[in-house]
């Protein structure tokens, strides 16, 4: 089966205030918009930032991977405690009702005030879906003796490895299960959070967590598609273009064929917390910066062009005087194939300071793609060694398998895989 | 008895208001938002028109006869049930749920032979079912709380016994603590650190198992039993003192040096708290959350290895925690399991979980073996049955209509 197919298939046409207008005016007008798909906003991925809009849970694929990006993301990896395949699934069927409910929002019920409240309360009597999506993916360790699933791990899924630069804290790495919740806020995301550890507290237990966030899409000017990062660069220009349904199928989306049979539809994840040595940064000369990215700092161009879109020509620049050959876009990405494309999905993050009294903030990278050895670890390598590790230091994180999506409702999350043989 | 509300099935009255606007809503957002081209999974503004989460709504079937209803006696849970009434009666029928005299629910006129619906949201408690000719006994329906609605059917005096008894055991506890303290001060005055090492462990089960009540009095549990932590100064804070400041001494710095005063006031405290405890009214709260506090105070600090961070003895508390929950929790059965006997059987379960992965660590000669030996694996299950237990021990409260 194709899975470039889904029920609310995409229309690359640009939809004009009156076909809007019109849409209105026809009875039931929005709702058949909404029915053909439409439902997504501007190409450049810019969300409302209204508490009320939803993304779909049902889908071949699951949401919060070609989703556009909201502003907030809190990633939280567990290990899960069931001892047998059974009590697994039914971790799976639960959780699936939790984030179907989460993502769409209601009314929890009310009940007797003598009991603990059903519901935190975090966003007021009523849940409001607020963009919210959870998107589950599954850490190599699911793999192991406890559940017989060994013989169905996706073939690139390991631990991830200690890469020359990094300095990995266990108590930031791995995990069972990755939960990636993204939303317009972050009361959102939490309230999630708890409302899932409240309902699976008996299969679910912390790994670790950590809380990204980006400029809000509110910021973002008429023709900037990219937000800001710490370092104070422009992140995310160059990335795969989300809405590219046949981009994403060939890079993003596992196929039919090369794999086992029940991870079609889903996609590799790779979450990397990379600590940004701000301090440090912040006293380099700015052309020194811009050499050891590739890009103006102000315009987000690439050196030597005008426009941030505008695609660099390294062939006329051989010997690397516009473009540094070490520069972080050139080794990224050489842009002589498609080898090592990678849908980027990050958000920034920042925690406390370390015992110097330097701050602890940087970049919280998430990728995903239908192949881990030729996408973020062919990167990975390429961008071994480059200057930029000098003002970065990867502190966790973890390979994970994004799990495909659940196409109607009665199916669940992970139900290929659990009930696989 | 708690007064019932009428059950009316509001889902299906506020649902097509809730549509209309979402459709408008969608349609402004639209609008202001430019939109264009989407993806699977790209956002949408609509809002779902079956947001409410669904509550599992409870379906049972009884058929009335000329004698009356069958089943005669019926239990359902709390919230919304559908029952499905057959009328195989030779007359009209109409059936009612009655409070008393107050009729809380009815379906007029179901014709015979012919079967009809009746969507009633109950709290729980006990009522009458209305079963056809008033000649006719009537049919039991209990309704038990599931957590999800419903005031309990317990009353305050039922609760009368168990709390009699709660405080037997808890003076007993606490008089141990007295005998088992008066030997571990002595040591620690008489200097002899192997030997109040050794009591250490054992004399605080006796405090552990009755925390609840015994920390009821805070400026004794402040001087008693708290940690390091809960100072400004932390260890070196003139204010540490009482059991884990002589923990300290003992097992960091091995020895008791200085400790005689510290000593001195941590046995007069106890007997000043078994005093407190011998007038003290026990409220229904203080046992019925008691259970819950103890299994929370585990799952916060015992599980953590916080607790006795300088001897390593947290297992033995754990446990005694555990005990002390689980007497409580051994107390209430007979109502929790009259109210709602699936919460029951789902802790009795969670605390068999808890003493098999805690029997692992049980030492040869009695107690626990240390905290350190405590595998990864066999914390995480219990941090997720800690967690459980939880959940469900703070159902107890509004599950025994407790205020
Ligand atoms: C703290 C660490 C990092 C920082 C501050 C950083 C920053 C940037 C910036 C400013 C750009 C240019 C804007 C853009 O095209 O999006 C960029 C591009 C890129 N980065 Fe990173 N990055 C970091 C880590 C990584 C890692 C770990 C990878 C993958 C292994 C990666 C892969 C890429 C790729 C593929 C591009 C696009 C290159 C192109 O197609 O021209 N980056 N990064």
């Amino acid at each position: 089966m194709s899975v470039s197919h889904s029920s609310n298939s995409p229309v690359f046409r640009r939809l004009s205030r009156r076909d809007v207008l019109l849409g209105m005016i026809g009875a039931g007008g929005a709702a058949a918009l909404a029915s053909l798909g439409y439902r997504s906003l501007t190409h450049s991925g810019e969300i409302p930032a209204t508490a009320e809009a939803s993304v779909p849970f049902f889908g071949l694929h699951q949401a919060g991977i070609t989703t556009p990006s909201p502003a907030s993301a809190l990633m939280v990896a567990f290990k899960v405690t069931p001892k047998t395949r059974a009590d697994l699934t039914h971790l799976f069927q639960r959780l699936t009702d939790r984030i179907e409910f989460l993502m769409a929002g209601g009314t929890p019920q009310a009940i007797d005030p003598k009991f603990p409240p059903a519901d935190s309360g975090i966003l007021g009597p009523r849940v409001y879906p607020d963009n919210l999506t959870i998107t589950v993916a599954l850490g190599a360790s699911l793999f192991d003796q406890r559940f017989g699933l060994a013989h169905l791990k996706p073939r690139h899924l390991a631990e991830m490895p200690s890469f020359p630069n990094d300095q990995l804290d266990p108590d930031l790495c791995h995990g069972d299960l990755m939960l990636q919740f993204c939303a317009n806020t972050a009361e959102t995301n939490l309230h999630a959070l708890r409302d899932i550890l409240k309902n699976l507290s008996d299969a679910l237990v912390l790994s670790w967590k950590i809380e990204g966030f980006q400029q809000p899409n509110t910021l973002k000017g008429e023709h900037q598609t990219s937000v800001r990062n710490l370092l104070g660069f422009k992140d995310g220009t160059a990335n795969l273009n989300p809405q590219d349904q046949k981009r994403m199928d060939q890079l993003v989306w596992v196929q039919a064929g090369s794999e086992p049979a029940w991870t079609t539809g889903g996609s590799y994840q790779v979450v990397r917390v990379v600590r940004n040595l701000v301090e440090r940064w912040d006293r380099t000369p700015l052309q020194e910066q811009e050499q050891i990215i590739g890009r103006k700092k102000d315009t987000g161009a690439v050196l030597g062009y005008h426009q941030e879109s505008d695609i660099p020509n390294y062939d006329r620049d051989r010997k690397g005087q516009q473009i540094p050959l070490d520069a972080h876009i050139r080794l990224a990405n050489p842009r002589k194939s498609d080898l090592g494309l990678i849908l980027r999905r990050g958000f920034n993050y920042s925690r406390s300071f370390d015992n110097a009294g330097q701050l602890d903030m940087g970049l919280l990278f998430v990728c995903f793609q239908s192949n881990l050895q030729t996408g973020f670890i062919t990167v990975q390598e390429r961008l071994n060694g480059e200057p930029l590790e000098e003002y970065i230091k990867p502190i966790g994180g973890g390979y994970f398998f994004a799990l495909p999506g659940v196409p109607a409702k009665g199916q669940y999350l992970g139900q290929a895989l659990l009930e696989a043989v | 008895m708690v007064p019932k509300q009428p059950g009316v099935s509001k889902q299906s009255r506020v649902q097509p208001k809730q549509q209309e606007r979402s459709l408008i809503f969608s349609a402004a957002t639209l609008l202001a938002f430019n939109l264009s081209a989407c993806t699977t999974n790209a956002p949408n503004a609509t809002n779902s028109s079956n947001a409410t989460e669904a509550s599992a709504l409870n379906k049972v079937a009884l058929t009335v006869t000329d004698k009356g209803c069958e089943p005669n006696q019926l239990s359902v849970p709390a919230g919304k049930t559908s029952f499905e009434i057959t009328n195989q009666s030779s007359q009209p029928l109409e059936w009612e749920i009655l409070d008393g005299v107050k009729v809380v629910e009815e379906r007029e006129n179901i014709a015979p032979g012919f079967v009809q619906d009746l969507k009633a949201d109950l709290e729980a408690g006990e009522y009458d079912m209305g079963c056809g000719l008033r000649s006719n006994p009537k049919g039991k329906l209990t309704v038990t709380a599931t957590g999800t609605s419903a005031s309990a059917v317990i009353t305050p005096s039922q609760l009368v016994a168990p709390i009699a008894e709660y405080k037997v055991y808890v003076i007993q506890e606490i008089d141990q603590l007295v005998i088992k303290n008066q030997a571990f001060t002595d040591a620690v005055i008489a200097g002899d650190i192997t030997k109040a090492k050794d009591l250490y462990a054992p004399t605080r089960v006796h405090w552990e198992r009755a925390e609840p009540i015994a920390e009821l009095f805070s400026d004794l549990d402040g001087s008693m039993d708290a940690r390091e932590d809960d100072f400004a100064k932390k260890a070196d804070d003139p204010e540490f003192t009482g059991f884990h400041r002589i923990e300290k001494a003992l097992f960091q710095d091995n020895t008791t040096e200085g400790m005689k005063p510290i000593a001195e006031k941590l046995m007069a405290d106890t007997l000043d708290l078994q005093k407190r405890i011998m007038e003290l009214a026990i409220e229904p709260k203080n046992m019925v959350g008691g259970a819950a506090a103890l299994i929370e105070e585990v799952a916060a600090t015992k599980v953590s290895g916080e607790e006795d961070r300088y001897s390593r003895t947290d297992l033995w508390d754990f446990n005694a925690n555990v005990e002390g929950s689980q007497k409580i929790v051994t107390l209430l059965r007979p109502l929790v399991e009259k109210v709602n006997p699936d919460l029951q059987k789902r802790v009795d379960t969670a605390f068999a979980q808890v003493n098999t992965t805690l029997a692992k660590y049980k030492a040869p000669g009695g107690g626990f073996v240390e905290y350190d030996q405590l595998a990864k694996g066999d914390r995480d299950d219990l941090k997720a049955v800690l967690a459980t237990l939880s959940e469900d021990l703070s159902q107890f409260r509004g599950t025994l209509g407790v205020d």
